[in-house]
């Protein structure tokens, strides 16, 4: 087991979720829940099952700020001697905690906030309900909340990193599948197991978020890693998503082109009579 | 054993990548009335700008239009936010990156704006009561300002759909905005051209509204071919979607074919007919508009909700599909 790391204001820390280790025991889903004081989501159906192998969260959101996803895939038949045999490839998914980050930018109120420990936290008491983080996030993570109508998402447990304590998803998981510490350390850990998989045959392995996989276009890397060994899409993730922010300048500046032409457009209509 | 899984499983294929958007009637008549108070006040500025003489008329109910289309819009976005005192959050600060701070700080002050317009065009025609220089000064600043605001409250919903990681709408972020200001000054105009065609002002001022008008349709169908083009990949929720009815019959065919077509035929009808065509086609372009903000809604909705059109826009090129996984990683819960 790793040392329990205390975080420091000034020093960038993040999680390191090695979905090769991880089990499918959803203890960081309830570790999280309880620490947070979330409340038990209804799946997509709607009936207490989704359908979706063991997974009944189904998909991060305002009251599951840590969601373990169930891949099915066929094994190849050349490792199982001909036998159709399903694996599960498990990914605990959390909040990116985005270098720069579409939901921080696009917020117009400030609640979002880059903190002390350089995580991305969403101040309650700010947030006005507006929404447009949502769709700004190019990975799906905050979510309005139905009753008190804001958006939440993951803390990176805030509150315990100021207390010196280390997030709860990461003190809960029994195979240290999620590891918590400085972003710069857990960056060199994530490559010397992609490293490790690949010597090991893992020919797909890869460190998910980096400015090549995962924290691209803008985005400038994630300090919520993932060590992958399918492709990013096999878990739900998006390969080369792109900050959304950086498209409002061309938008803008056609914008007024469009109003120079309908200026002039104008002044040929309403001008005086030639 | 009976039950076997033929091929690789793909158990999270119907599960959005991305978050959609919580936007429904409330925003859509927001941009659509917005659009309109901002193109109003922009048409007001240039009839004035192009002959301040001709046009006094003109522009007078431009700003009369504008305020009133304005004026729906903060209780909009307040029902949207649930609680009036939430939009004071918008104006804690000011953030250049996010186009809801930019819009937000622009409907505030366009809102003083528009009402100095109004105030300065009632005020204005009547010598009964004289308002202290401080009052007069201020309704000036305001209504200098107005024109320019407009544009911005105009267009801005099209950079706000934009900067967002919704493929239909970031795919084609360089067409939406100028679509909704062009969309909007073509309301605009409408109305304006209708309330003068009713009203007592002579002919030739609702002539050159509707001249400007026609323009601006006739651009519009061209950036909506632009904008089509631009998001091919991604254009299955409006043309086959929830939206691809009221894009197609109410956007497209009401909203611009049918008033192009009304305003080329309707010099050949006879004074009553040519007053019942211009009102008609004016109905049908607001009809558009509103459908064209509808479509543009419910189609980023469908868009953010589909995987395949997430992966394939973050896939690092915009045609190829993602990699098949080929998983000889499953190996180590194989025996």
């Amino acid at each position: 087991m790793a040392e329990p790391c205390h975080a420091s204001p000034g020093t960038p820390v993040g999680f390191l979720t090695d979905t090769t280790l991880c089990i499918g025991c959803k203890a960081c889903e309830v570790a999280c829940k309880q620490w947070n004081q979330l409340p038990a989501d209804e799946p997509l159906t709607g009936r207490g099952l989704s359908g979706l192998s063991y997974d009944n969260t189904v998909d991060l959101g305002a009251e599951t700020w840590r969601h373990v996803s169930f891949v099915e895939v066929a094994a190849e038949p050349s490792v199982t001697h001909g036998s159709p045999v399903t694996a599960w490839l498990m990914m605990s998914d959390v909040c990116k905690h985005c270098v720069h980050a579409g939901c921080m930018e696009a917020c117009p109120t400030g609640a979002i906030i880059r903190t002390e420990f350089d995580t991305v936290f969403i101040q309650p008491d700010v947030c006005n309900g507006c929404g447009y983080c949502v769709p700004a996030c190019p990975f799906g993570v905050p979510q309005l909340s139905d009753e008190a109508h804001i958006a939440r998402k993951c803390t990176l447990c805030y509150d315990r990193l100021r207390g010196g304590l280390e997030p709860a998803c990461a003190k809960a998981c029994p195979t240290d599948s999620i590891r918590f510490g400085p972003v710069a350390e857990l960056r060199v850990e994530a490559a010397l197991r992609v490293e490790q998989l690949r010597a090991a045959g893992q020919g797909q392995a890869v460190v998910y978020g980096d400015t090549r996989v995962g924290g691209t276009g803008g985005i400038g890397g994630l300090n919520a890693l993932f060590v992958l060994t399918a492709p990013p899409e096999t878990y739900h993730l998006p390969a080369k998503p792109a900050l959304p922010g950086d498209r409002a300048a061309g938008s803008y500046a056609t914008t007024l082109v469009a109003a120079a032409g309908i200026a002039a457009a104008a002044l040929v209509a309403l001008g005086p009579r030639r | 054993m009976t039950t076997r899984h033929p091929s690789p499983t793909r158990p999270y294929r119907d599960v959005p990548v991305i978050h959609r958007a919580h936007w429904k009637w409330l925003v859509i008549l927001y941009f659509f009335l917005g659009g309109i108070a901002g193109a109003a006040q922009f048409v007001a500025g240039l009839a004035s700008l192009s002959d301040r003489q001709r046009n006094h008329r003109t522009a007078r109910i431009a700003r009369l239009v504008s305020f009133f289309a304005f004026l729906p819009c903060p209780l909009l976005l307040v029902l949207d936010l649930r609680k009036p005192s939430r939009f004071l959050n918008m104006l804690r600060i000011v953030k250049f990156r996010s186009p809801m701070s930019i819009g937000s700080w622009t409907l505030a002050l366009f809102g003083g704006a528009a009402t100095a317009s109004a105030l300065r065009e009632t005020l204005g025609s009547e010598d009964r009561v004289v308002p202290p220089t401080w009052f007069r000064a201020a309704l000036e600043l305001g209504s200098a300002a107005a024109p320019a605001l407009g544009v911005v409250l105009s267009g801005y919903t099209g950079t706000l759909l934009a900067a967002t990681a919704v493929p239909v709408w970031a795919k084609g972020s360089r067409w939406i905005g100028p679509l909704f200001l062009t969309s909007a000054t073509a309301s605009a105009t409408s109305l304006v051209e209708t309330v003068l065609t009713l009203g007592d002002a002579p002919p030739s001022d609702a002539e050159r509204v509707g001249h400007l008008e026609g323009i601006c349709s006739v651009a519009e169908v061209a950036l909506l071919a632009g904008w089509l083009r631009s998001v091919a990949a991604y254009d299955r929720p409006l043309l086959r979607g929830e939206a691809a009815w009221p894009f197609r019959h109410l956007t497209v065919g009401a909203g611009l074919a049918l008033p192009l077509a009304l305003r080329a035929f309707s010099p050949r009808l006879p004074r009553p007919a040519r007053t019942a065509a211009t009102v008609l086609g004016t109905g049908l372009t607001l009809t558009g508009g509103l459908a064209l903000r509808y479509a543009l809604v419910v189609a980023g909705a469908e868009s953010a909700d589909d995987p395949e059109a997430t992966f394939r826009f973050t896939s690092g090129s915009a045609t190829s599909h993602p990699p098949e996984a080929k998983l000889a990683s499953a190996t180590r819960s194989a025996p």
